[in-house]
């Protein structure tokens, strides 16, 4: 039995939980009255649980027939339909004052994806298309370099996490703003890495480019609405 | 709340309840009883990459990478040959199995009823396993436990650039 996920996933839920932690202390998310974390927490359960629902009813396994498939979540998880039941989650659960709560969480998931990208490294997961650059890595027992694809991607989501809080405390974005900015920064990084990764499939680009879209039209409604209101 | 409750405790209840499907295997030939010299012959006169999936039916792991498996077969078909080496199982299980979920793949199955073959070729009794020959016969990679489409993805492209 591989625990590796679960090493990535703690690295994951780890880089969360500090990005959480020092929006605290620097007074970023004092509005909202719920502990984000336990949020955050339940989001990310809910999440994988549909996911991993979604991409075996894609692959034609039944559910029904093979509950216990559900748990092997290594055999893959739909992205697209885990992140929107993550926040769907959230939003629920936050009820009242979903907008802070998207908010407050928006840089420490950045951070978190961050944290879950960089776990490759602790289950030799990194590597991506084939590559002459200087920085290439190489598989146990190959010759052939590789883009370090998911370092790439952590490196992007660390950049983006951190830029995000730094803009919260400092220009203080209207309600909703936080999590468009995080939304779309998620998909876009996601997009651009994609095409550095081995896969099977052309993978959930269709998913990554709504992510940006939905996101940078959520900025948009909700500068608008500040705008209307001031 | 307790409403919440009654539903998931009925949820509990049923969805083991529902089973198994019912496949039909008979259109599924026996497996072919093969031995570690035979498996050898065929990876060493192989002039493509192959990668010998081990599985069981009763392997609840093998269950869920089995559509990646298929996937990639018919993906990769005529550039990588694909075997699945079933071990430790009955010919009924196996054919079911395949059944389910390999109807039209192009995956040659073996059978290996003591399931000493994998361990014969450098790996272990573990299942589900996967090893990744390059043409001629050497191992590239073994992957130990369920494949991820990324784990495939890579030892397949691994394959296919001689590495």
């Amino acid at each position: 039995m591989e625990f590796t996920l679960l090493g990535s996933a703690a690295i994951g839920v780890a880089s969360l939980y500090a990005m959480l932690r020092w929006e605290a202390t620097r007074g970023n998310v004092l509005e909202c009255s719920r502990d984000l974390w336990d949020v955050a927490l339940t989001g990310i359960v809910a999440g994988v649980f549909v996911g991993r629902l979604a991409a075996m009813i894609g692959d034609g396994v039944n559910p029904l027939s093979n509950p216990a498939d559900i748990l092997i979540v290594r055999a893959g998880v739909s992205t697209g339909f885990a992140a929107l039941a993550a926040l769907a989650t959230v939003a629920w659960i936050g009820r009242g004052e979903a907008w802070v709560v998207v908010d407050g969480l928006a840089a420490g998931a950045l951070a978190g994806l961050a944290g879950w990208h960089a776990g490759c490294l602790t289950r030799e997961a990194c590597l991506g298309t084939v590559t002459d650059l200087p920085w290439a890595m190489t598989q146990n027992g190959s010759t052939i370099g590789r883009h370090p694809v998911e370092l790439y991607a952590a490196g992007l989501y660390v950049l983006a996490a951190i830029g995000l809080a730094l803009y919260r405390k400092r220009s203080l974005p209207a309600i909703g703003v936080s999590a468009g900015v995080g939304l779309a920064a998620a998909g876009a990084i996601r997009l651009l890495t994609e095409p550095l990764r081995p896969s099977l499939s052309s993978g959930p680009l269709l998913w990554y480019a709504l992510a940006m879209v939905v996101g940078g039209a959520v900025v948009v409604w909700r500068l608008r609405v500040a705008r209307a209101a001031t | 709340m307790n409403h919440l409750r009654h539903w998931l405790a009925a949820l509990l209840i049923v969805v083991p309840a529902c089973g198994g499907p019912s496949v039909d295997a008979s259109a599924i030939p026996e497996l072919p009883s093969v031995s570690a010299g035979d498996v050898a012959t065929v990876l060493e006169g192989s002039e493509q990459p192959v990668v010998v999936n081990v599985w069981a039916s009763w392997c609840v792991p093998c269950r869920s990478e089995a559509p990646l498996l298929e996937r990639a077969s018919e993906q990769f078909d005529g550039e990588v040959r694909f075997v699945g080496l079933n071990v430790r199982d009955s010919q009924d299980g196996a054919r079911s199995f395949i059944a389910e979920f390999f109807p039209d793949a192009p995956i040659e199955h073996w059978f290996d009823s003591a399931g000493d073959i994998p361990v014969e070729l450098g790996g272990s009794r573990a299942v589900p396993l996967t090893f990744f020959y390059g043409p001629g016969g050497e191992m590239i990679d073994l992957h130990t436990g369920v494949l991820d489409e990324r784990t495939l993805a890579l030892g397949i492209d691994e394959l296919l650039a001689g590495g």
